[in-house]
């Protein structure tokens, strides 16, 4: 299967996610099982990749067993405040959605965003158990994101951006939503030299965050590009994809958290 | 939806205002209605509680 085009990754990539929340018994973004290299590949066992990248305390106070699928924890970057609004870019089954309304308490308040139908129906029967006054979910694309220019003091987001076709669309619009000063948080995959074409044109290793990885540079690059300053990067504290670094790619997988902002 | 996260919604087409239309709703949000764009002159149905604001074009792929 080649990637042709930008409509037949996402369709590739909702499939997907919408497999894994309907089955959501493996929550990891375990890719199929063709592909050895994929995003989370760490945790192809049925464990979420929560326990790998959030505290025991993080997680014992969202008091319901939400799979993470993601790559790190945009949330520790963030340092959230009192009031603040944020914005999940791929929200997922809410995880970071939900760490991020406590943080922000009653007077903040926090969107989550996917473009997969299971995922809001999965993230939304998680934000029930837990009832948070300060979290929403809604259907949308990050190309396209249905949110107020200047609106958002946070945007984050964990393992997604590297699914989308378009990341200069993506990040032009974090800028556009973002109220000056505001931050973006990001924990993402990028990869460490050239993948080859074989991988990149893959549909399944698209949605399984490989093929649509960027360079680090450019991944840096693009965020500066889209005007962002001040930019911040750290190397995960645990990342598992470097373990296993030799994936006969011709490139190493990372992930990165990377911190930057809209000048103020 | 809750009806104060109105304020921060937008098109997600021009980034234009949204106007809401609501056909059943609890003392806590709306479960039914519709958001609608006057000048891309697109609806966005809220089912179940959730606004769907995917872009048209991909909305029907479902």
């Amino acid at each position: 299967m080649e990637a042709k085009n930008g409509d037949e990754i996402k369709k590739a990539v909702r499939e997907l996610y919408g497999d894994i929340a309907r089955q959501h018994e493996c929550s990891c973004c375990a890719p199929p099982s063709e592909v050895d290299s994929g995003c989370c590949s760490s945790c192809a066992s049925e464990t979420s990749s929560a326990q790998t990248f959030y505290s025991a305390e993080e997680l014992e106070s969202i008091a319901a067993d939400i799979p993470s699928l993601g790559c790190g924890n945009p949330i520790a970057l963030a340092e959230l405040k009192e009031n603040e609004a944020v914005v999940d870019l791929g929200s997922g089954g809410g995880l970071d959605c939900f760490l991020a309304a406590q943080r922000v308490g009653p007077q903040g308040k926090v969107i989550g965003l996917d473009m997969t139908p299971d995922m809001i129906d999965l993230a939304r029967a998680n934000a029930e158990k837990l009832s948070l006054d300060n979290v929403e979910f809604r259907l949308g694309e990050m190309e396209h994101m249905p949110v107020e220019s200047n609106s958002a003091d946070v945007v984050i987001s964990n393992c997604v951006i590297n699914l989308s076709p378009d990341k200069d669309a993506v990040f032009g619009e974090v800028f556009r939503v973002l109220k000056p000063g505001g931050r973006l948080c990001v924990s993402d995959i990028v990869t460490h030299g050239e993948l080859p074409e074989s991988i990149r044109e893959s549909l399944v290793q698209w949605a399984g965050c490989v093929a649509g990885a960027l360079k680090e540079e450019d991944y840096l690059e693009k965020i500066r590009q889209a005007g962002f300053v001040q930019l911040e990067k750290e190397e995960a504290k645990v990342d598992p994809y470097k373990e296993e670094a030799a994936y006969n790619l011709g490139a190493s997988i990372a992930s990165i958290a990377v911190k930057a902002f809209k000048p103020a | 939806m809750k009806r104060d996260l109105m304020e921060i919604l937008a098109c997600p087409l021009c980034k234009g205002d949204l106007t809401l239309t609501v056909d059943e709703e609890d003392e806590q949000e709306i479960i039914t209605g519709a958001l609608r764009c006057e000048s891309c002159s697109v609806t966005y149905p809220i089912e179940d509680t959730i606004p769907n604001l995917l872009p048209p074009d991909i909305r029907t792929e479902k």
